[in-house]
């Protein structure tokens, strides 16, 4: 009983502890080196210390469920619209993020009142040029990827992929549930292989003439071309070609890395403050030049690489809400699940 | 029947191993969230046929690896025979999970095999001639490199020991090199093979690191994706639950093995030197590249392929934080070890002192934690503090005491005291029982007392062991995955884990760097003890 009544002291110093500090706890699943840098740079400027708890997404969101209400965390950073509204769902997250400088930032579609887009990326198809006409692209789209004359001749990851499950999501958002289901069989009938290897593999497979087209999300593309996975790959990249989807239409499927404000954060508002921050032009081109993301906010450039390579003149889609990627996230893994998707 | 602190302590380490036990079978019968109920139902399928798969085709190469080096150093003479005895052990240095990342960097489209062919050969697209290892065959090739060792060095020390007369007989009967080992030497180490196999079965039926990398869908990847993507603990102890039905009858396969192994050592003395054959020529060759192959394969191509990636990619080696992660694991060493250690000794001593049947029977239990998955552990024990927090703590009005326990070195020490025991428990054993009773009995006559026996003579006598053990502990903790994964605070990474999290987050040249110290470590370590590691194997 005594050693109980000891940890329960030592418990109690360390929340206490926590609550005095001026101070911002972020749980981070974005391991880029260069977003320490800028909470440094939030640091020198306000005062505020960041304590940044890095780990992969499952992991925080397991620690932040576990803790619950007493939970020390206040922004949950992680790089997927789908699982920032899968914790809204479970119910760990709070509302808050209003602010004026918010909502003038972000466009509506891009939030909700519990998270914030933070930096955009785009999934998109990827084809070789050599291997596929002009003629065959012209007009595509996402529910074109079903189409029977890509049989054999498309890759793309896993289903437990969270990319692939929100792109599925959308299209439950915008097609509906049975639509989306036939689709899910009509790709799965067009894979060139059984799913394997993460976004680079796909378009690394497209270069080595495995499939002719793979779905990827855009920074991957620009990723290989900076040449900081190597000359091979940077010659690979060379070998494809990027295609914005659905232009005739709602335009190309967008997602967001996103900063969340969980339920009972202590520093409430300089985790508003902080996300704040985020959305300057500064941090906003810090984004696009480190991670090759799109930029959140309008009057920032993507970085030359993006620009160069991808294009900047594509239309988005900005009519679906990323808020239904979380909402129907369990619809969209038993879509794929049901049609045999790996 | 008098309590003392020898019970109490074989008490609390016997309860220990059994929290995870109780509470995977507790769980069992607890209903699983409905969410998913009928896809979870084909998983549990896919899992149970993957683990079969996995396990048996690990089984068969491990044995044709193992048994096949082992024969040859032991019954033959060729060059680097010598070298070769311990060099094999060395594929211990690599754990599967960095053996799949090397399978990956070579393989790959555009990988290292893509980039040697180009240079050797000029410009064009040779991605589609070179083999790609992944999925089940790269997660088959990662786990069967990487243990077949354990096969070799049972192998091997039962070879040794094998009767020369009987070998002999056999020529006298004219049965050919073939015969001999088919008839007489394979029959003979039979029970040191299946022991063998049964260790590789055990951490093939573990393994998480390869198969999470190449999304294999195991029991045990199951266990965890149960729990983390799914929220599902029940569900995860269900798994679990097959998992250990599995594990045990190997662990009672095991056991009864052991026993025969035993049987057939004992008859050791009394007979001839074995009689090693040299080779010459054609067949010598031929043993040494067989040999410098398995070598090769098992051991220069990881270590060669995270080198050369740490050199091409040198940023990454700029970038982590080398001596916070050696610090990091020494504390975790240092922590775990004296803590076995001290709670070995006492199990030890009080059998030895007592010499009570409950006591042996407690201790037996307690070393059965090395055969339960480390992924088992780490959510079992998750499981059982948070009943227990919820249940007892609020119920007393405590604060929680989850914090304490999950996410803190503490728990962490915990479980791996589970997971490691048997590893310091057998260990002291074995010196143990090199220390006569009879040397006990004078230091009494000499009017010693009980503790000043322990202090003055059995500490000294038991140093070797006590290196050894911290030794193995820091290699077992130095490639451990998913315990570490699962229960170490945040901001808290070992070589292992910051390997695990480069390679899944798309950074496989950032995990390079870590997964080459982590070799060279392990290496440092398997080295300096391997002379111990294949003489203990046969004593």
């Amino acid at each position: 009983m005594k050693k109980i009544s000891i940890f329960a002291l030592v418990v109690s110093f360390f929340v206490s502890a926590f609550a005095v500090a001026d101070e911002v706890n972020i749980f981070n699943a974005r391991h880029y080196k260069a977003d320490s840098e800028l909470y440094s740079k939030f640091t020198n400027m306000t005062g505020i210390k960041v304590n940044l708890i890095n780990g992969k997404s499952g992991a925080l969101e397991k620690r932040i469920i576990e803790e619950g209400a007493d939970s020390s965390a206040d922004l949950y950073i992680t790089a997927d619209a789908g699982r920032c509204g899968a914790m809204d769902k479970k119910g760990h997250l709070q509302g808050g993020l209003t602010s004026k400088v918010i909502k003038e930032a972000v466009p509506k579609s891009f939030r909700t009142n519990k998270w914030v887009g933070i930096a955009k990326r785009a999934r998109i198809i990827y084809y070789s040029p050599e291997r596929v006409s002009g003629a065959e692209l012209s007009g595509m789209t996402y529910e074109g990827l079903a189409d029977p004359k890509w049989k054999g001749r498309l890759v793309i990851r896993k289903s437990s992929n969270i990319y692939n499950k929100s792109l599925v999501a959308s299209l439950i958002a915008n097609n509906g549930k049975k639509a989306a289901a036939a689709w899910a069989e009509g790709v799965v009938a067009n894979m060139a292989r059984t799913p394997k290897g993460n976004d680079r593999a796909q378009i690394m497979a497209v270069a080595a003439g495995e499939a002719d087209i793979a779905v990827a999300n855009t920074y991957y593309l620009a990723l290989m071309l900076s040449g900081k996975k190597g000359a091979e790959q940077q010659e690979a990249a060379k070998k494809v070609k990027a295609f914005f989807p659905n232009q005739n239409d709602r335009g190309a499927h967008m997602n967001v890395s996103c900063a969340a404000l969980v339920k009972g954060a202590p520093n409430k508002a300089n985790a508003i403050k902080l996300v704040e921050f985020l959305l300057t032009p500064e941090s906003q081109e810090h984004f696009t030049n480190n991670t090759f993301e799109f930029p959140m906010i309008d009057g920032v450039s993507p970085s030359p690489l993006v620009v160069n390579n991808l294009g900047l003149d594509f239309k988005q889609d900005m009519k679906t809400k990323l808020a239904s990627y979380g909402k129907n996230q369990a619809a969209a893994v038993e879509v794929m699940t049901a049609a045999g998707w790996k | 029947m008098k309590i003392n602190i020898w019970h109490l302590s074989s008490l609390l380490i016997s309860f220990l191993v059994l929290i995870p036990i109780i509470t995977v079978f507790t769980s069992f019968f607890e209903n699983t969230s409905n969410y998913y109920e009928v896809l979870k139902n084909t998983f549990l399928m896919e899992y149970i046929f993957n683990s079969i798969v996995l396990l048996i085709s690990v089984l068969i190469l491990t044995f044709l690896i193992g048994t096949g080096t082992a024969y040859l150093v032991s019954f033959y003479k060729f060059p680097g025979c010598n070298f070769f005895k311990w060099a094999l052990i060395l594929s211990f240095a690599v754990p599967p999970y960095i053996y799949a990342y090397s399978l990956t960097a070579f393989f790959e489209n555009y990988g290292t095999a893509f980039t040697i062919l180009k240079n050797l050969l000029g410009d064009a697209n040779y991605n589609k001639n070179i083999p790609k290892f992944d999925g089940m065959i790269g997660a088959i090739l990662s786990v069967s490199f990487s243990l077949y060792a354990y096969v070799y060095i049972l192998a091997r020390a039962s070879f040794l020991y094998q009767s020369q007369n009987l070998i002999d007989l056999g020529k006298n009967l004219g049965f050919s090199k073939f015969s001999t080992f088919y008839k007489i030497i394979l029959p003979a180490a039979r029970p040191a093979i299946i022991a063998g196999l049964s260790l590789v079965a055990m951490e093939t039926l573990a393994e998480f690191g390869a198969v999470d990398f190449f999304s294999i869908n195991t029991l045990t990847t199951g266990i965890y994706n149960s729990w983390i993507h799914f929220d599902d603990l029940a569900f995860a102890n269900r798994i679990s639950f097959f998992l250990l039905l599995f594990i045990f009858s190997l662990f009672i396969l095991e056991n009864l093995s052991r026993r025969k192994a035993k049987y057939h050592l004992n008859s050791r003395g009394g007979f001839k030197n074995k009689v090693q054959n040299k080779l010459f020529g054609r067949k010598a060759f031929l043993a040494s590249m067989f040999c410098f192959l398995i070598f090769f394969i098992s051991f220069l191509f990881p270590l060669g392929q995270m080198l050369y990636w740490t050199i091409k990619f040198p940023q990454n080696l700029f970038d982590l934080k080398i001596i916070e992660l050696m610090l990091n694991t020494s504390y975790l060493v240092i922590l775990s070890s004296l803590i076995l250690i001290i709670f070995s000794l006492i199990s030890n001593y009080g059998n030895r002192v007592s010499r009570n049947k409950i006591l042996n029977f407690l201790s037996t239990l307690s070393i059965s934690g090395y055969a339960i998955p480390g992924v088992i552990l780490a959510i079992a024990f998750i499981t059982f503090i948070a009943w227990f927090d919820n249940n007892i703590i609020k119920f007393l009005e405590f604060n929680s005491i989850k914090k304490v326990f999950i996410g803190s070195i503490l728990g962490l020490v915990i479980v791996y005291f589970v997971r490691f025991y048997s590893l310091a428990f057998n260990g002291i054993k074995s010196g143990y029982e090199k220390i006569n009773i009879s040397v006990d009995e004078s230091a009494y006559l000499l009017g010693y007392s009980k503790r000043k026996t322990f202090m003055n003579i059995h500490v000294p006598f038991l140093r070797n062991s006590l290196v050894f053990i911290i030794i193995l502990i820091s290699l077992e903790i130095l490639r451990e995955l998913p315990i570490t994964l699962i229960l170490r605070p945040f901001n808290f990474e070992t070589f292992a884990t910051t390997a695990y999290i480069s390679a899944s987050e798309d950074l496989l040249e950032a995990a390079a760097v870590p997964s080459l110290f982590l070799i060279l470590i392990a290496s440092f370590l398997i080295i300096v003890t391997s002379k111990y590691i294949l003489k203990e194997s046969y004593e």
